[in-house]
Parts: structure tokens; sequence; C-alpha cells
């Protein structure tokens, strides 16, 4: 018996014309929001900026604590070489802080000012998981950055206070843990702009309350502390002083300070996250 | 197929779409008319979810647009060709939304290829022309090779070869079962472009019919006759139901009576004719008469705002 073959006729209204494709992914938008921060010549002298900043600082440090430094004394200014070493390593980058604060306002509000937002969310029309996934993506990057800024700072340290023999081991805890610390409150403060960009929908209008908050905010509160005695108890949960808490604690513990710091981001993207799935893009 | 049942969209106190009724057919292409400002580009924009509708709803191929698992496979759509950023290349934008569904690399070559942008691909879509930025968001629409096409007015800023592509390329997707929406003003490409018309005005369908049907509808057709004697042949074929029109001084334009008709009562009556022929209304004239108390934005040359108030 032959066999006979039947083609199937064309349809002439298929609904699905891709059925073995596969679909949305987490992964996939992963990978989506790499391409789009790696794809901005912005994001490499952002990136460039916070590395720069910090080993030049470090270098400068370096040369000012080594000169302040009497081996016959030993620990000057009351502090030990764990905490030279840190503060050497770490204090370029609250110049760094100010940048992927930048970063992060503009990876939002850059897509809604060039409509840019239009072809992601119509791409992920839930919206949520589109920010879910540029929150990880900056959040990994922006610590690399930050762990390549400090160990660098700390390398190039070594030599400097060296020559008046000042040593630490970067494994040493009180070396690594503040180093770790400070790379963390680095990168939560990118996914925090985050949120405030995405609140704002404007690249100035973003900037200008993420560095509010970063910068001016301790202060305004500081200064009224002066005048309304009970305003002192709240200078502990501004953004960057809770951050700095963190690591050097003072009038909390440390692991208090980083539930206040994660209180920020949360609200930060919580709200964002709210508007973000009620507004229309 | 994409299904709007009682569509609504207010911007605070204004209506910009009003509970429209509309099902967009697979295996066609579906103009979508209407002055500025008349709810097009919102019906587009509630149909892939940018905009929220305030009442009714929108579905495509059977689903509400975000409970598709795939939406780019889905619906493609283009928007305006501002939907990109313009720091980046065209190749990374579509790379970029490819990686979202897990679209390889070789379809945004594709699509690149389809959309002729090879040479400028590297280059930063902030300097595109507008054409350049057209082919790259229908670039974009075409990523996911979707069942359905949602294009809001795509030849605008393309040359002349652009155009007739984006015709061929519209008329080809229809005809492989996929479901065609596009917008423009051209009504003469849209004639030649579609199969089937949704005519909005106000927020509302006014019309929602194949081409040809509004064409016959909206406007009739006319013989031009030119002749000597047009007050002659005019008085011989006055009648109820025709509408004569002297629109030279030895040219009349007649509705309501065929070529045939017209040339043999004056071949009775011995009046000489120098011209008789049909004259085929056009798109463009059906749109016109179907709109014309629809639009919203009016060029001040046709009456004063006084005048308009007052007729009111």
């Amino acid at each position: 018996m032959s066999t006979v073959a039947h083609p199937t006729p064309p349809s002439t209204a298929r609904t699905s014309f891709a059925s073995t494709g596969s679909g949305l992914s987490f992964t996939g938008l992963l990978r989506s929001e790499s391409i789009k921060l790696w794809s901005l010549r912005s994001t490499y002298w952002t990136f460039s900026l916070v590395v720069v900043a910090a080993l030049g600082i470090a270098v400068l440090m370096s040369f000012a604590m080594s000169a302040g430094y009497d081996p016959a004394t030993g620990a000057a200014m009351g502090i030990d070489t764990a905490q030279m070493f840190v503060i050497v390593s770490t204090s370029g980058l609250s110049l760094g802080q100010l940048i992927v604060a930048v970063l992060g306002v503009l990876s939002i509000s850059g897509e809604y000012s060039s409509g840019m937002i239009k072809s992601t969310f119509s791409a992920v029309p839930n919206r949520l998981p589109a920010l879910w996934a540029k929150v990880c993506v900056l959040f990994g990057f922006t610590f690399v950055v930050g762990l390549v800024s400090v160990i660098g700072s700390y390398l190039v340290a070594i030599p400097i206070l060296g020559a008046k023999d000042i040593t630490a081991n970067l494994f040493d805890v009180d070396v690594i843990l503040p180093l770790l610390g400070n790379v963390l409150f680095l990168a939560l403060i990118a996914v925090f702009a985050i949120g405030i960009g995405t609140i704002v929908r404007s690249s100035a209008g973003g900037i200008a309350t993420v560095l509010g908050i970063i910068l001016l905010l301790p202060t305004v509160v500081g200064l009224f502390s002066m005048l309304v005695g009970w305003v002192a108890d709240i200078v502990p949960f501004m953004f960057t002083v809770a951050g700095s808490e963190m690591i050097t604690p003072n009038t909390m513990e440390s692991w208090q300070a980083f539930l206040v710091v994660l209180a920020w981001v949360a609200v930060s993207l919580g709200t964002a996250a709210l508007l973000l799935k009620r507004r229309d893009a | 197929m994409i299904q709007a049942q009682s569509l609504t969209k207010h911007y605070g106190s204004k209506t910009a779409v009003d509970a429209v009724d509309f099902v967009v057919q697979p295996g066609k292409v579906t103009g979508f008319l209407g002055p500025n400002g008349a709810g097009k580009s919102t019906t587009m924009r509630m149909i892939v979810g940018l905009d929220r509708p305030s009442a009714g709803s929108v579905i495509v191929n059977g689903k509400p647009y975000h409970e598709h698992k795939a939406p780019l496979r889905e619906v493609g759509v283009l928007l305006d060709a501002t939907a990109v950023h313009t720091g980046r290349s065209a190749y990374n934008h579509l790379r970029a939304m490819a990686a979202t569904h897990n679209i390889p690399t070789s379809r945004v070559h594709e699509v690149i290829n389809l959309t002729g942008l090879e040479s400028v691909a590297r280059k930063r879509a902030g300097g595109f022309s507008l054409g350049m930025g057209q082919r790259l968001g229908i670039a974009a629409a075409l990523l996911g090779d979707p069942a359905t096409l949602i294009l809001d007015e795509p030849v605008n800023g393309l040359d002349p070869e652009g155009v007739q592509w984006v015709r061929k390329l519209t008329r080809q997707l229809a005809a492989e079962g996929r479901t065609v929406l596009l917008s423009s003003h051209l009504m003469s490409e849209m004639a030649l472009t579609a199969d089937h018309l949704i005519v909005l005005g106000r927020g509302r369908v006014i019309a929602d019919a194949s081409v040809a049907d509004i064409i016959a509808s909206a406007a009739q057709n006319t013989v031009r006759v030119r002749t000597p004697h047009t007050a002659a042949l005019a008085t011989l074929l006055a009648q109820t139901d025709v509408t004569i029109t002297n629109i030279e001084q030895d040219v009349l334009e007649i509705s309501g009576l065929t070529v045939s008709e017209i040339g043999e009562c004056a071949a009775a009556a011995q009046i000489s004719l120098h011209e008789l022929s049909a004259v085929s209304a056009s798109l463009e004239d059906a749109y016109m008469k179907l709109t014309q108390n629809e639009v919203e934005y009016r060029t001040g040359d046709a009456s004063s705002p006084t005048e308009a108030e007052a007729a009111r």
C-alpha cells in the first residue's frame, strides 16, 4: 500500500507563529538588562571614574597617613594599622557613592526620557520583573566595581604605607569586613537610586533627590538637632549615616544600621514598584 | 486577532477613547484611521498594556496582553520611532529586546537585514533620521515573529522605497494569516495597503467596514462631462437624486447617473459631448466625508472659531 502524503493545508488564521520558541524568563531579563547597561558609553566612564577616584584618593591618603606616622609612638591618631588600611582603601568610595547614585537614577530615568521604557514594557508587560532584573544587574556590577576599587586601593597603599612598616593582612577580619561593608553599601546606593529614578521618572529630578538624601539630609537633620533636642536621635537613621554605622558602629550595632539601610532601599524600591504597576507608561 | 470591548480611556476630564468595540481579524491588513486626537494611539497603547483602560477590556490572541508567556512572540508593536535609548546602537537595542525572550542573535541579524539597517546597525540610534528610526521600530516589532502586528504610522518619514516596502511587508504578513493593525494619515497609501478599515472620531468608532464599502458608502461616484451646451444638458438631466455641479464653464460634475445614461440622453437630444468620464471616489474623499464632524483640531481656513461657536 502506497503511502500518500497529506500535506496539511496552510492555516489562514494561525494565532501563534513561534510556539516552539521560549518566552519571557528572568535569566533572559538579566541578560537583557546587562546588555542595556554595557551598551551605553556612560556606564564605562562612570564605573571607571569610581575606580580611578578610589585609587587616586587611596594614594593621597596613604602618603598623608604615612607622613604623619611615627614608628616610635606606633599607631598614630588612636587607630591601629588595620584601621589605617580600611580608611585608605574606602575614602575614595564616598565619591564613588555619588557616581553610582547618578548611574542608578539614569539607568531608569534614561529609559523614560528616551522612550525606551515603551519598548521595555511592551516586552515585559508585567513590568516588575524588568525592574527587579535591572536592580539585580546594577547591584551585581556595582558590587564588583566597588570590590575592584577597595582591593585596588588596598594594593596601592601597601608600598606607600609599607615604607613606614605599616602592614595589615587583607583577609584579617578587621580589614576585609569593613571593606566588604563599604562595597555592599555602595551597591545598595545604586539600587536605592533606581527606586528614586523610577518614582521621579526624570534624570534631573532623580539625581537631585538622591544626592539630596545622600549629601544634604544628614546635614540638615544635624542642624535641626541643635534647635530641637530629640532630632539628634534620628540622625543615625539617615541613609548615609546608617551606611557608615554599618562599618563603624557608633550609636547602634552594625546589624541594626544594616537594617536601617535596607529599610531605606525597601521603601524606595517598594514605592517604585507600586507606582510602576499603577501608572501609564 | 484583537478584540476590544467597551474600551475606554479618560485622561482627567477628557475622554480619549469612548467605549469602543471592534475586532481586528487575522489574515487582513486593518487600517486604523482618524483625525489627530481621535484616540488611535491611545487605543494601540492600551492593546499592549502601556496604558491601563479606564473601563472595558481588550484582548490579543485570546488573552489580555500581559497574560501571555511570550508577549513579543504574540504581538509586535511599533508605537513611535522614539522607543529606543538614544545612546544605544540599533544592534544592541535589538539584542537587549531579543534577550528578554531568549530570541537568538541570528534573528536579530535577520530583522536587521529585512529592514535594511545593516549599514547603520552599529551606530547610535540617537543619530538616526526619522526613516531609519521607523525601520528600527519595525525591526523590533518583527523580532518575535509575532502573530499580530500593531504599527502606528509606520510610513511616517520613510522614503518612497520604504513606503512601498512597508506596503508589501504588511500585505505579505497578512497573507501569512497574521493580524495587522496599521494606522496612517496617508489615505492613498492606506487605500493600497488595507483590506479593512476602522475609523475613529473623537474616541468613538465611526466606521468599521471594508475599504470598498467605506468608499462606496461615504463618497458617491461622479461623472465628469465637458460640453459647450452645459445649460441644455443640465436641464435635460435634471431630476430627483441627480446632483449637477457646474465646476468649470463647460464642465459639469454629475452624480446619480451612470456614464451610459448620460451618454444616451445627450445623444438622443443631439447635445455634443467633448468629454464623458467616470470619476471614482477616493478613500480620501470618503474619509473626509466621514470625519468632517469629528475633527478635534481643525485648521482655521474653513470657518472662524466664533462662527463655529455660534453654529452650536
